[in-house]
């Protein structure tokens, strides 16, 4: 081989080498298109506890709730017809009934956080699940049932509907109860062939009411943790006084508490943040006030109406408004670029009761 | 011609461009860091082709420069052609053979690093448990079907992609999603205190309550975008239902319900789901006595890979990261009142690369000078004999 054909040779072998490395380099690029994929239930972490964080499909089980005995460990008798079934990773209980003609109904209980627990928005998956429409919180209230345990009320809905290309004798019916407690919510839920569900629905109220009377709250109930409603904000921890019952956030809220008023109705205590200074404090009071049906005062007025209160962490501006009927009193803070603001609304006379009880709930604040 | 590219592709006179390119990009790109922030400079100037001017991207722009990408690139194949080019199998030019085999790998994986390596946070509280690690620097539109009793399927829209296409249309959604508005970096504001004349871009949820402020992008290590966007969702049918406020600074998710499904949507840091959890459980901060220097922090965590049975305690402290399944957890930080720890996730499928690379010059070069260590004694044993 001449040097010429030597140097050809290896000058194309070079091209080549380099026309494969810029191959290589321009098909590199991180992947930036659209992922789908599946998650258990419990991503709905935004607004559930903690520990209720999301689990992938080939991971454990997500933890109970604190405070909850699993169902295996309860003494719960089940109906004989009912075939335990192997457990998914999200049910603590799982069953089969099977009735003539291969009609079939599935039984299962669930448990997520408590923020888990809108009883509108459940109900209306399991209607789409049927193929059904959704239905308004009117409409809701008129086909709820109520069942007493001790856990407290249990709500409990009979849905009837068909979905398309849907087999009749393993659907039509979902009879489902749902019960929210400090730190969770329970979904028990039976679906399946309609007459079958129907036969079994005494049945199935009896296990609910039995598997709700068997749980025991274990866990210390004052102290909850901060849900992570809002994620991207830091997680703040609150003593919760007794009587205070933690119920799911609205979209906005990072918590929501209710209080009990002798007058009825309920007092309404919240938690929100927003990143930012959240705009000043005489624009926060007027909007307060123009809530509870009072006219805007002037900021120095609203000033002269704001007292600090030092906790442990933070200081805290507080205000109290009250209108004939209705009395606002609100702490907030900034910090690390955030504002929080505690707040609690209700009758006039139930929340200066229940004020030295927010105080308290305040000062325990830690962020 | 042929000969003129492989000349030029080979030459040294090219290496020596590169390499004064690289400079001259380092140094304009350090600078570059004061005013733009270390991420978006690190994008601008290193993770690009060129660095375009004038910088923002819209409308007209030129490239002004080679970027770190195209300088890395055209030196790995100018390397990779010239050794080829004058590859010479001989025992004594072992050396030379290692050392720019070396050279290739490691500007290879440095390269690759770059384009694969993928890095996240994971912050977690005591007793918390994740299976997700998030990317504080890229957004999501995650796109929930809530319908499944037990599963959720998750259609995780990235932030380019809302950001140039203004009407996504994908399989797995019975709706079409069209970009109203997208702000990289917004302030949001109860329309109650926004003034004035300010207007919601939002008819559905609580974004029509709030007013949504543009904000210039983030540039300190320490801030970070707060991207917002409105969505119209327009089912199959061709109806309206509706345009919702997405944006990172609204905690919750919100749902609608469209084709018989409930649906929920929120934009989110970006996730990487992995198939293990991992749960803290305690988190320690020492500090020097009477000061609030810190002496040492460390995070007590519990590993849980249900398909591979591992249940194991892990102590992750500085220089002693968990390495697991290809990737890697640091002590990265953690909250200032101590309430959380906050481990990065780096997931680099070619971190052995600079490893190897420095092990393969190493032995290139001790070879090459052995080889002429021994040639040189011989030489003077010749010449004192």
């Amino acid at each position: 081989m001449g040097k010429t054909q030597k140097s050809n040779w290896a000058g194309g072998k070079a091209i080549v080498v380099c026309l494969a490395v810029f191959a290589v380099l321009t098909a590199c690029e991180k992947n930036s298109g659209i992922k789908v994929y599946r998650v258990s239930k419990a991503s709905l972490e935004e607004s559930a506890p903690q520990q209720q964080d999301s689990m992938p499909t080939n991971t454990a089980a997500p933890r109970m709730p604190t405070g909850l005995a699993p169902v295996a460990e309860t003494a719960v008798t089940t109906p004989p017809n009912w075939e335990p079934q192997p457990l998914s990773q999200m049910r603590q209980a799982s069953f089969l009934v099977k009735g003539d003609n291969g009609a079939v109904a599935d039984i299962s209980f669930v448990s997520l956080g408590s923020a888990a627990g809108n009883v509108l928005e459940n109900v209306n998956r399991w209607l789409g699940q049927l193929g059904q429409a959704p239905i308004t919180e009117q409409k809701l209230g008129e086909i709820t049932q109520r069942l007493r345990t001790s856990l407290g009320d249990v709500t409990i809905v009979d849905l009837a509907g068909l979905p398309d290309n849907a087999d009749p004798a393993r659907d039509g019916r979902i009879i489902a109860a749902t019960v929210t407690t400090a730190d969770s919510t329970l979904f028990f839920k039976m679906r399946g062939n309609a007459e079958l569900a129907e036969a079994q629905k005494g049945d199935f109220i009896k296990w609910v009411a039995a598997v709700c009377n068997a749980q025991t709250q274990t866990g210390p109930p004052q102290m909850a943790a901060a849900p992570p409603q809002a994620v991207n904000a830091p997680q703040i921890k609150w003593k919760k006084p007794e009587g205070w019952t933690e119920v799911p956030p609205s979209t906005m809220r990072y918590a929501s508490f209710s209080a009990p008023s002798e007058e009825g109705g309920k007092i309404d205590i919240s938690i929100v943040t927003f990143p930012g200074d959240g705009g000043s404090d005489a624009d926060n009071v007027n909007r307060w006030r123009g809530q509870i049906g009072l006219a805007p005062i002037d900021a120095n007025t609203v000033t002269s109406q704001i007292a600090p209160l030092k906790t442990e962490d933070t200081t805290f501006s507080t205000t109290d408004i009250a209108s004939d009927k209705t009395r606002t009193i609100a702490a907030w803070t900034r910090r690390d670029g955030r504002v929080w603001f505690f707040k609690a609304t209700g009758p006039n006379t139930a929340v200066g009761k229940e004020k030295s009880n927010f105080v308290k709930f305040i000062e325990s604040v830690r962020f | 011609m042929l000969h003129k590219l492989l000349d030029l592709i080979t030459s040294l006179k090219l290496t020596i461009i590169c390499l004064a390119a690289a400079m001259a990009l380092i140094f304009a790109g350090t600078l570059a860091q004061v005013h733009l922030g270390i991420h978006e400079a690190q994008q601008r100037y290193f993770q690009s082709m060129f660095v375009w001017w004038p910088p923002d991207g819209r409308g007209f722009h030129v490239p002004i420069f080679p970027g770190g990408h195209l300088i890395g690139a055209v030196l790995l194949i100018n390397l990779i052609a010239a050794h080829v080019k004058r590859f010479r199998w001989t025992w004594r030019k072992l050396g030379i053979h290692l050392t720019h085999a070396g050279l290739i790998i490691m500007l290879a994986g440095g390269l690759f690093t770059d384009l694969f390596a993928v890095e996240s946070h994971m912050r977690l509280a005591n007793g918390d448990t994740k299976n997700y690690s998030e990317d504080m620097r890229e957004t999501e539109l995650a796109v929930v079907d809530t319908s499944s009793d037990d599963l959720d399927q998750v259609t995780a829209i990235p932030e380019s992609v809302l950001r140039h296409n203004r009407v996504i249309d994908h399989w797995t959604l019975p709706f079409q999603i069209v970009v109203r508005n997208f702000y990289q970096n917004s302030r949001l504001k109860m329309l109650s205190q926004a003034g004035e004349g300010a207007r919601p871009i939002a008819n559905q949820g609580p974004g029509a309550m709030i007013a949504v402020e543009p904000a210039p992008p983030a540039t300190a290590a320490d801030e970070r975008d707060v991207p917002s966007a409105a969505i119209e969702i327009l089912p199959k049918d061709g109806s309206s239902l509706g345009t919702w406020l997405v944006s990172d600074a609204l905690g919750a998710p919100q749902t609608f319900a469209c084709g018989g499904r409930t649906w929920m949507i929120r934009l989110r840091p970006s996730r990487y789901y992995k198939p293990y959890s991992v749960t803290l459980q305690k988190f320690t901060h020492e500090k020097y006595g009477g000061t609030e220097i810190p002496k040492n922090f460390s995070s007590k965590v519990t590993l849980i890979d249900p398909e591979r049975s591992v249940d194991r305690d892990v102590l992750i402290y500085m220089n002693h990261p968990l390495r697991y399944r290809g990737e890697t957890f640091y002590q990265a930080g953690f909250q200032p009142d101590d309430s959380a720890t906050i481990l990065q996730v780096v997931h680099n499928p070619t971190f052995i690369a600079p490893y190897v690379a420095c092990v393969i010059v190493a032995a290139g070069l001790l070879v090459q000078f052995g080889f002429h260590l021994v040639g040189f004694s011989r030489q003077r044993r010749g010449a004192v004999a």
